[in-house]
Formats: structure tokens, sequence, C-alpha cells
């Protein structure tokens, strides 16, 4: 009789030695997940940096299981505060992840605002290329005197008697608008001039027609009309004698005037 | 006398298993809680495992508590909880993660508009 006593004794101190595991085998493996779960996430110097209430959780809830498993028929308690500590170290983990976004997030916003930046600047570069290329164009189609810069849309553009620009000027007024579009704040004016043929009244409408003739296409193209003077000065200042007909096509013309860059515009004549 | 130990033993494991468990209403409001926020956050059964987990077994420690199965409905809410936490971290997790994509392809463009600038 007392030896059975014994042997039970025996049996249910080897149960409880062995740490539970003798009544419940999943309570072990149990154990030893979240153990090795435990271990990674503690060792994990990010995790310890983002979620350190998590692990902290993970471990009490690991301690809690360790120590039911050495009290017998405790299986199922060990499991679940097992289970509360796995769930504990994989929120961790979740957190820390977060953590780590956000700050690769800074990163790569900072990187997103300098490569914008570098994105602005090329493009104003190239604009600003664009622009000195344009005005060295206007420059070489220009000429600078005391009016300010002065372009002459002259010679065979304009038939005798007619206000219609020719298309050959097409080039040179495309040239005109890009270049009032990259320098928004200078403004024109546009100067009509006639020859000799037809009386006074009549070179006045016409050269002013022929002035606004340049000036719709440069509205037409999209240039502001408040930036767009219209002058008619009939055949008072001749370029050339109008004794024939190529100094005549040379006196039928248009001229632009140019302000500077800040707007200032000439007097007119 | 054999039968002493053996009375001992299941007197503790009567003891441990319904030694007079309080009703855990409280553990029951924060599950309910954190399965709240886990939905608050985009979290969907049909699409988060852990969250179905959550669902069912807070459905399970309801009834538990309805039965006065008190221990039975604790565990079952603790474990419920976590269950949904998880998951709300998880859909926090990915969103951080495709916030990140999103910058990603932003950087990737703006680094090709620069090639072609420079190329010009």
């Amino acid at each position: 009789m007392s030896r059975l006593i014994r042997g039970v004794g025996a049996v249910l101190l080897a149960g409880a030695v062995l740490g539970g595991c003798a009544t419940h085998p999943n309570s072990e493996q149990a154990l030893q997940q979240a153990g090795g779960d435990f271990q990674k996430v503690k060792e994990d110097a990010n995790v310890l940096r983002f979620a350190p209430k998590d692990v902290i959780r993970a471990g009490e809830s690991l301690a809690r299981a360790d120590r039911l498993s050495t009290y017998w028929g405790s299986g199922a308690d060990v499991e679940h505060y097992a289970y509360l500590s796995r769930r504990y170290s994989a929120i961790a983990r979740e957190h820390t992840e977060q953590g780590l976004n956000a700050e690769r997030g800074a990163r790569l916003e900072l990187e997103r605002q300098r490569l914008q930046l570098a994105l602005r600047e090329s493009k104003l570069s190239s604009v600003q290329q664009q622009g000195k290329w344009l005005e060295e164009q206007i420059t070489s189609l220009a000429t600078q005197t005391d009016r300010g810069l002065v372009m002459t849309l002259g010679d065979v553009l304009f038939d005798t008697g007619d206000a219609e620009l020719k298309n050959s000027a097409n080039r040179t007024v495309l040239k005109i608008v890009q270049f009032l579009q990259l320098n928004p704040k200078r403004v024109v004016r546009i100067e009509g001039y006639a020859d000799n043929t037809g009386g006074e009244q009549e070179n006045l409408r016409l050269s002013r027609d022929r002035a606004q003739s340049v000036a719709d296409v440069l509205v037409d193209l999209g240039i502001d009309e408040k930036r767009i003077q219209v002058e008619g000065y009939g055949d008072q200042y001749p370029v050339e004698a109008n004794a024939s007909e190529r100094g005549r096509a040379q006196n039928r013309r248009v001229e632009i005037v140019f302000s500077d860059a800040k707007g200032q515009l000439g007097a007119a004549r | 006398m054999i039968f002493r130990p053996l009375l001992a033993a299941l007197a503790v494991v009567a003891l441990a298993g319904c030694a007079a468990d309080p009703a855990p209403t409280e553990q029951l409001r924060l599950t309910r809680q954190a399965l709240e926020q886990a939905s608050a956050v985009g979290a969907v059964a049909e699409e988060s495992a852990e969250l179905k987990l959550a669902e069912d077994k807070f459905a399970r420690a309801e009834a538990d508590m309805a039965d006065q199965s008190y221990k039975d409905a604790r565990m079952q809410a603790e474990q419920a909880e976590l269950d949904a936490r998880l998951a709300e971290a998880q859909v926090l997790t990915r969103k951080s993660q495709e916030q990140l994509n999103v910058l990603n392809t932003r950087i990737t463009r703006l680094r090709k508009q620069l090639q072609l600038g420079e190329a010009q």
C-alpha cells in the first residue's frame, strides 16, 4: 500500500517538476514557441526602440505561462498565456515596422523635396537658357536705338496700299510672341509707317492698320492686349527716299519698340 | 489511502478551474473596444484571419458570459482583444507601407524627369 502511495506521489512530483508538460504536451510546445518569439523581439534593437511596452507585456505573459507550467493541470492556462505572449510579440513587430516605415517615409519625403527642388531649378534654368537664346535672336533682328530696342518688320512684308501682314513674317512674329511670353514684364509699341503713295490721311490710316494687324496677330497668339500699344505715323519718318520702288518698299514697314525688362517703354515719337 | 493524493489533486484542479472567477465585464468592454478600433482603421474579417479569430472568440466569450463560465469568457475575451489589436496593427503597417510605395513612385518619376532634363 505505502509503496503505491509513494509511486503515485512520485508521478505527481515528476509531473510538477517537468513543468506540466507531462499532462499537456501542447502547452510545452506553446511555451517554447512563445519563448522563441519573445527572444527574437527582445534581441531586436528596433523593437526595443519602437515597442518597448509590447515587449514588456510579451515578457510578462510568458513569465506567467512559465510559472503556471510548474503547476499540475494548468495546461490550458499555460497555452492561454503563451498565446497572449506570442500575440504581444507579433504586435511589437507590427508597431516596430510602422515606426521604421515612418522613419523611412521621413527620409523619402526629404529626398522627394530635394528632387522636386532640383527639377524646378533645372526647368527654370532651361527656360532661362531658352529666354537668353531668344533674346539674342531678337537682338540680332532688332537694333538698339535711342527709342530702345527696335525691330523692323519691313521690306516686303506689306504690299502697297495693303495692311495685311504677309506669311513670310510669321517666323519673326512667333519669335516676338515667345520672347514676350518669356519676359512677361516687357511691353511693346507697334508703330506703323507708309510710303508716300496716296494722301496723308489715307497713309495715316494705312500705317495704323498695318501696326494693328501685327498687334492682332500677337493678341491671337496669346499676348495680352494691355501689353501692346499701337501707333500710326503715316509717311513720316521714312528710312529711305521714296523716289524708288525699293525705297518705298523699305518705308512700308512696322516697327516694334520693346520696353526694357521692367516694362519701361520709351516715349512715342 | 490511495485516494487521498488523487483527491487533493482533484481539489486543486477544481480550485484552479472554477474557483469563483468574477464576471469579466471590464475585459469584454476592452475587447469590444479593440474590435471597434480595428474596424475603424479598416480591418475586415474577410481579409484578416486575425480579426475573424477575434470576432469568433468574442462571440464565444459572450456565450460563455451567458453561461456564467466566467473563466472561459475571460480567456476568450483576452485572446480576442489581442487578435483584434494585431489585426489593427497589421492594417496600419500595410498603410504605412503603401505610403512608402507612393513616395517611392513619386521619387522615381522625379528622377526620370531630371534625367530627361539633363539629356536635353
